[in-house]
């Protein structure tokens, strides 16, 4: 039954309905992800010492990760919340850029499937994709796909000053 | 008594027609076997590779051995030319012992390109092959290899040392050449029961691949490492929760709802290990495995959506309770079953790391998962349900705030050789303790596999985990990466739908058995006794000498300070406990450990 119920959802998502339905999950996610609870999450010492290099301790950025409970709990539930929407499994993940290094970003929140089309297993940050570049300069949703199996749409989160902080990755499988 | 009197000295042993003093020239075209001990690795041309160069050659002709145990050996096959040849190994009387014969891989390493033995590749006592080796592609290659396991079970009435005639025969371009040894089955046994948990780790399951033979797949790893004295684990989780379907029981609904649909998968993969039916016929026996991990992670059974809220409380009772009623009603309660959490922040899937805790704050979320586990528990459960903490960083922080929640501890090698009172402090008050670290690298001396398990015992700990044993990389066979993350191979390029076991694997078995055998004489002898003279044996260390004495400074800097050099560097007195030893290093121990058993046994 259950083999039945999948054939009949991946027929749909050949039809497209899978990136239909990404594609509103994305536009909730920007318009309840509050971008200063995103900003408030890393920790500053953890922030400092991602980048400083050591060529005797290349895991020193790893070793000092740290990150605030409270925003971190907040926003991955509310994603999870965002994905829920939904009846086939969507994750919906966090990426956030650095304000001194705009050539790079990071995956801050990722869940449960661990599904993603950027994610780099391992890497606390890697360069900014183009596709991310664009949705943060231009403050629009994309969907990207072409990594896989994957389709995700990235979607921006604002802070209250209006800038774009953050984005989220809304990702599932796109059977076809 | 020397039991090891006929295992004489290599140039001695004339008569038999390879004797070292043939003269270079001669020896290029001799053809011949050599047996090698365990330790003394050979390379592609028959000699010792390096670094199990510097111990004395030695010519096994009549070694000695306990029942229920093993004795190991490499065959080195030397021809004149290349070309076919044929190898029998043959026992007489053909039924006291039981001989394993397998092939040796030369595994070439993709950073230097040198060869060196590792996989074990099952074959019939009789072998027909050829040098080169097509399979192994080497050129150049002038000898063949193969490890002999030779098995003896234990026999209830044996007083005295009974002898079985061993012979090795190779035959080539109309030549053939016999090497006897006459094996020495001692009145001793290696107890069934081991000094130490011998761990070896892993992740998922996904290497396995699908279909319906995952789980025999599943059952054969874990049976290669019971068949050695090991334990295997499989953590069924990812960093941010995903749990592999096989792993963890079906769940369905949310909430108050939330419940168990269906046992299927998760019975199928562990029903046989937890009663012990995946290791019917094993020399050892069958039994349960000691240790497994569960499915527990902070996104399963409970949704992390509802952290911190009743629903979260209500789906992680109410789940771990059906578990807890499953086992018992099966009756698995042999093994313990850990609660274990693996992710890392670094990993991005949650707020708190659960390995290798470094912020003290973290350690809130064990003590909120001990209160879950223990409303799920009943109080008289026979199911051993334990809370497992692997820890470095704030290891001795831990120790206090921890105490009472975890029981469990598998700690970091280097940073608990700082604290040497640890280990009484967490097992006075029935917590069990392992140490982690890695395997030894084939281009480590064939000693190294046999570290570990002495720094267990010489700690006083209850065991160690080697944390990757199925690492073996994109390509074992000709691009090696050097095995510290593998102790096993795939067997898919020899046809079998398994692993393969490995010299180092049994090299480790070989010390657990003498371990063992260590162990039994700590009632007569006394543990602090056999310390030292293990220490002495050692390069004549004092026990103290495996610990790093004094406590480093670095100890008393907050753990959030450390760094992985000075970490390394304040460890560096301890491992110096270990340098220059040389392939004689663990006979002697063996030897010496044969001798007081034999004793002992006398008495």
């Amino acid at each position: 039954m259950r083999k039945l119920a999948l054939a009949v959802w991946m027929a749909g998502a050949a039809s497209g309905a899978v990136v239909e339905e990404l594609e509103r999950l994305a536009l909730v996610a920007t318009a309840v992800v509050d971008g200063d609870d995103c900003e408030k999450i890393m920790t500053p010492r953890a922030l400092e010492k991602m980048f400083r290099t050591d060529p005797r301790d290349r895991w020193a950025g790893h070793d000092n990760f740290d990150v605030h409970d409270a925003p971190y709990i907040a926003v991955k539930k509310l994603l999870r919340r965002i994905a829920t929407i939904v009846s086939f499994p969507v994750d919906c993940n966090l990426w956030m850029g650095f304000r001194e290094r705009p050539d790079l970003i990071q995956i801050l929140i990722r869940q449960p499937n661990e599904m993603s089309q950027f994610w780099r297993w391992g890497d606390l940050y890697q360069p900014m994709p183009p596709e991310m570049k664009e949705v943060l300069a231009g403050g629009k949703p994309k969907t990207v796909t072409g990594r896989g199996d994957y389709v995700s749409v990235m979607t921006p989160v604002f802070n209250s000053l209006g800038d774009p902080v953050a984005l989220v990755e809304v990702v599932a499988r796109n059977f076809k | 008594m020397n039991l090891f009197a006929t295992e004489a000295p290599r140039h001695r042993a004339n008569g038999l027609g390879f004797s070292l003093c043939l003269c270079a020239s001669v020896a290029i075209f001799a053809q011949e076997i050599l047996v090698l001990p365990e330790f003394q690795r050979p390379t592609i041309h028959g000699e010792i590779v390096k670094p199990d160069q510097g111990g004395r050659r030695r010519e096994i002709l009549s070694p000695a051995m306990p029942q229920n145990g093993y004795l190991s050996m490499f065959l080195v096959v030397k021809l004149r030319q290349p070309g076919p040849y044929r190898l029998d190994v043959a026992m007489n009387p053909e039924d006291r012992l039981q001989a394993d014969l397998f092939r040796v891989w030369f595994h070439k390493l993709e950073s230097n390109g040198e060869y060196y033995p590792d996989a074990l590749i099952p074959i019939q006592n009789t072998y027909l092959g050829a040098i080169p080796d097509p399979e192994n592609r080497i050129e150049g290659q002038t000898a063949a290899v193969f490890w002999l396991d030779l098995w003896a079970p234990r026999r209830a009435q044996q007083e005295d040392e009974e002898r079985v005639r061993v012979e090795v025969t190779l035959n080539a371009g109309g030549q053939v050449d016999t090497y006897p040894m006459e094996i020495r089955v001692l009145p001793i046994s290696v107890p069934d029961q081991d000094a130490l948990d011998a761990d070896h780790n892993s992740y998922g399951a996904d290497w396995l691949g699908q279909g319906p033979e995952l789980f025999g797949r599943l059952h054969a790893y874990h049976r290669i490492f019971y068949e050695h004295r090991g334990i295997f684990h499989q953590l069924g989780y990812g960093h941010a929760g995903r749990v592999a379907p096989e792993f963890a029981p079906q769940l369905e609904g949310w909430g108050r709802r939330r419940r168990i649909a269906s046992w299927d998968l998760y019975d199928r993969h562990y029903g046989p290990l937890l009663d012990g039916s995946a290791f019917g016929g094993a020399r050892r026996g069958p039994q349960p495995i000691r240790y497994a991990y569960l499915p527990l992670n902070p996104e399963w059974p409970a949704s992390f959506v509802h952290w911190g809220q009743p629903g979260y409380e209500a789906e992680f009772v109410s789940v771990v309770s059906e578990m807890e009623r499953h086992f018992r009603e099966k009756g698995w309660t042999r093994t313990r079953l850990e609660m274990f959490f693996n992710h890392k922040k670094r990993y991005k899937g949650f707020p708190w790391d659960g390995d290798e805790v470094r912020f003290a704050r973290d350690n809130q979320y064990f003590r909120d998962y001990r209160a879950l586990l223990d409303k799920a528990m009943p109080r008289d459960s026979p199911v051993q349900f334990v809370f497992r903490s692997d820890s470095s960083w704030s290891m001795e922080r831990q120790f206090w705030d921890l105490r009472g929640v975890v029981n469990l501890w598998v700690l970091g090698g280097s940073i608990l050789s700082f604290y040497p009172q640890a280990p009484a402090l967490l097992k006075d008050r029935g917590d069990t303790v392992w140490f982690y670290g890695s395997a030894a690298g084939v281009t480590e001396p064939a000693w190294a596999s046999v570290h570990y398990p002495l720094r267990a015992w010489m700690w006083g700990v209850d065991g160690y985990v080697l944390w990757l044993v199925t690492g073996w990389g994109a390509d074992p066979w000709f691009r090696f990466n050097g095995g510290r993350e593998t102790l096993v191979y795939p067997g898919e390029r020899f046809g079998i739908d398994g692993p393969l076991p490995s010299v180092r694997l049994k090299i480790e078995r070989n010390a657990l058995q003498d371990l063992a055998m260590l162990k039994a004489l700590e009632t007569a002898m006394g543990r602090q006794k056999l310390r030292s003279e293990m220490a002495r044996l050692t390069n004549n260390r004092k026990p103290d000498d495996w610990w790093t004495i004094p406590r480093p400074a670095l100890a008393d800097l907050p753990p959030e300070e450390w760094t992985n050099p000075d970490i390394d560097s304040a460890a560096r007195p301890m491992r110096r406990v270990t340098e220059g030893l040389s392939s004689d290093w663990w006979p002697q121990i063996r030897r010496w450990i044969y001798e007081q058993t034999m004793e002992e046994a006398d008495r």
